[in-house]
């Protein structure tokens, strides 16, 4: 039984247009001590799909329908209270986006820290605050730093500081929404060994969202492609290298370029990705797919299990 | 191909910019603070090629693109164009040369006026630089310039306004702006880091069309070694506004001779699960540029500073053809 079970999960944002349909009956688990990467270009609904887990939709998103499972129990349409008690931060938490930008400015670092654990655990204050500090340590930086305004953190740190703040409540599943996105190449390498050592020595199950294939190739076990708030394909990564199977997944791969192989001409997929609040019928990849046939433009593709544990949405497949 | 022809050479460029400081602070103390954002760069851009400035935020290679296009008036160094002294010229003859030499900016968000319409934007470079006789004329050209950059048929996007293209659509139309002046030189500053993975290729391919069909040199500067590996033919790496090490881009990549540089390449993710990770072989981060590090500005963070390290700045050789290094530990 996965540790996180999402089935048919539906989100939509109301806007004064109509629905945005950002997550249209998606399917996504996660097996306990997973490192699974979740892939997509801008706009398709990763960050969307991880908001909905963590109940930390805006207000004018909302599930429409479907299940999410952790541990077997359904938490969409929980209480409130249960689920801040029970879930949210304590046995799942999230390492926001744009880490620059997500800490508060006027409280130094230790504090804030420390107030992500009074608030979930009855402490006394001395002790959260040294506990902020021992989480610093984790995560690399000197515990004295716990007295440092952010503005006084470099990029790198800020993010340590994020992950960090993460792990406050000894949760099970963490999610890190693009945590290196903004940071430069060398501190982006620190941050990753950082997430790899982290997951191995806490025991972790850990979802990575980005849009860089290298990100995913450099930490996790398991990848999933999403496209246009569908769910393309999911596979162990070496068989997602080795054999993709969905012509999102190929596209994507050779698009993107390594410093190890030898210079090529870089491949681009025509067109852009679909607005959702109107996206393509059938397969929503068709317009841009270079393999469509008539079919495509008609029906959507089923989720199908192509082998054990690869699974894909294409017509060509079935 | 390159030819050997240099079309853009670059002599001890410097731009420092004064530090602001409040009015106690300046009382107390006279001494001037300079953010040394560019501090003594030295190249050449060679006739139909492309060029990679690449280095970590800060390190000042957009500075060093604005400085070389005189949208920012240089400290001191010099510049030549196509044999021409670019830093002497005066206003309209400056304003002659910009024909020559275009930008490419990095974010099609802001780069284009909201309020003109695709067909505004494309034509006024051309009215500015009074290229067509007749409106007929004017039309014309931009229609070509827009089938040029993919945007077909053009009919479909000239009276469309920037809200109502996508970013990879954006960025086609600031590149058709700096292609219709017919160039000779642009410096495309980091042209598709905002854009998804799956258009990126596509601007790219129209850009280096451009680069064939009319021997246009680039400047392409990015913090992206994989794009630049791809694209450049030589490449520089820039670390706190210093060129520390020059060369081909196989070169750079394959066999860097800077510590610098190999740990960038070392630390560069590999998008295939097969390979090993990605290293941080040096901790730390970059030191800010106001008060930068004595001798070499790299021995702090250096895995292989010796003594001699913080004390003399290391100069630039060429180490082998075509190759060059600024690090006392490289010879």
């Amino acid at each position: 039984m996965p540790l996180l079970d999402v089935r048919g999960l539906r989100t939509y944002y109301s806007t004064l247009k109509g629905d945005v349909k950002a997550v249209d009956d998606v399917d996504l688990w996660m097996e306990r001590g997973e490192a699974l990467g979740l892939v997509g270009e801008s706009g398709c609904g990763k960050t969307t799909l991880a908001l909905a887990i963590m109940g930390l939709l805006p207000w004018n998103g909302r599930i429409v329908d479907g299940k999410i499972l952790i541990d077997d129990v359904d938490v969409v349409g929980m209480d409130e209270k249960s689920f801040e008690t029970g879930y949210r931060w304590r046995r799942m938490s999230y390492v926001f986006q744009g880490a620059m930008n997500a800490l508060n400015p006027v409280f130094k670092v230790g504090d804030q820290i420390a107030e992500a654990i009074l608030i979930h655990e009855s402490v006394r204050k001395d002790e959260a605050q040294g506990r902020a500090q021992e989480l610093l340590g984790l995560v690399g930086m000197d515990p004295e730093r716990a007295a440092s305004y952010p503005h006084e953190l470099s990029g790198g740190m800020k993010q340590r500081a994020m992950i960090a703040m993460a792990l406050a409540c000894n949760p099970e599943i963490v999610i890190a929404d693009e945590p290196t996105t903004a940071l430069d190449v060398i501190v982006q390498a620190q941050v990753l060994s950082l997430i790899r050592g982290l997951k191995e020595k806490l025991d972790l199950s850990m979802m990575l969202i980005t849009h860089d294939l290298s990100v995913v190739a450099d930490t996790c076990s398991t990848l999933a492609i999403m496209y246009a708030g569908k769910m393309v394909e999911h596979a162990d990564i070496e068989t997602t290298y080795a054999e993709p199977a969905h012509p999102y997944t190929k596209a994507l791969i050779s698009a993107f370029p390594s410093i190890r192989e030898e210079r090529r001409e870089l491949n681009s997929i025509s067109g852009a990705p679909p607005n959702l609040l109107d996206p393509p019928t059938g397969c929503r990849f068709h317009p841009r797919c270079p393999f469509r046939m008539e079919i495509c433009k008609r029906e959507e593709p089923e989720y199908l299990e192509l082998k054990k544990k690869h699974f894909a949405a294409c017509h060509l497949l079935a | 191909m390159e030819g050997e022809e240099v079309e853009l050479r670059v002599i001890d460029l410097k731009k420092w910019f004064p530090v602001r400081k409040g009015v106690l602070s300046s009382v107390i103390s006279r001494k001037r603070e300079y953010v040394q954002a560019v501090d003594g760069v030295s190249f050449e851009v060679r006739r139909g090629e492309i060029f990679g400035l690449a280095g970590e935020s800060g390190c000042g290679k957009t500075t060093t693109g604005k400085t070389i296009l005189r949208l920012l008036e240089p400290t001191s160094g010099e510049v030549y164009f196509q044999g021409e002294d670019v830093l002497a010229l005066g206003k309209s003859e400056m304003k002659q040369l910009r024909q020559k030499m275009q930008i490419i900016y990095q974010d099609p968000y802001e780069s284009l006026n909201p309020r003109m319409t695709v067909f505004d934007i494309i034509s006024e470079p051309i009215s500015v630089h009074k290229l067509a006789d007749s409106s007929s004329e004017v039309q014309e050209i931009v229609f070509k310039t827009l089938e040029d950059v993919e945007l077909v048929p053009p009919g479909e996007f000239i009276y469309r306004f920037p809200h109502e293209l996508s970013g990879g659509q954006r960025q086609r139309v600031a590149v058709a702006r700096a292609l219709v002046l017919e160039p000779s030189f642009i410096v495309a500053d980091e042209p598709i880091s905002m854009l998804d993975v799956s258009i990126r290729a596509g601007i790219l391919r129209v850009m280096l069309r451009s680069r064939e069909a009319r021997e246009i040199s680039y400047i392409f500067i990015t913090h992206d070694l994989a794009y630049a590996r791809h694209i450049c033919h030589r490449g520089a790496i820039m670390y706190l506004g210093k060129i520390v090490e020059m060369s081909p881009m196989d070169r750079l990549v394959k066999n860097p001779l800077h510590p610098y540089t190999a740990a960038l390449m070392a630390a560069v993710p590999v998008p295939d699960p097969r390979l090993e990770h990605a290293r941080a072989v040096i901790g730390g981060e970059v030191p800010t540029p106001i008060n930068p590090p004595s001798g070499c500005r790299f021995h702090p963070r250096c895995p292989k500073a010796t003594d001699g390290c913080d004390r003399e700045e290391p100069e630039i050789i060429e180490v082998e053809k075509d190759h060059f290094v600024a690090c006392h530990r490289a010879a």
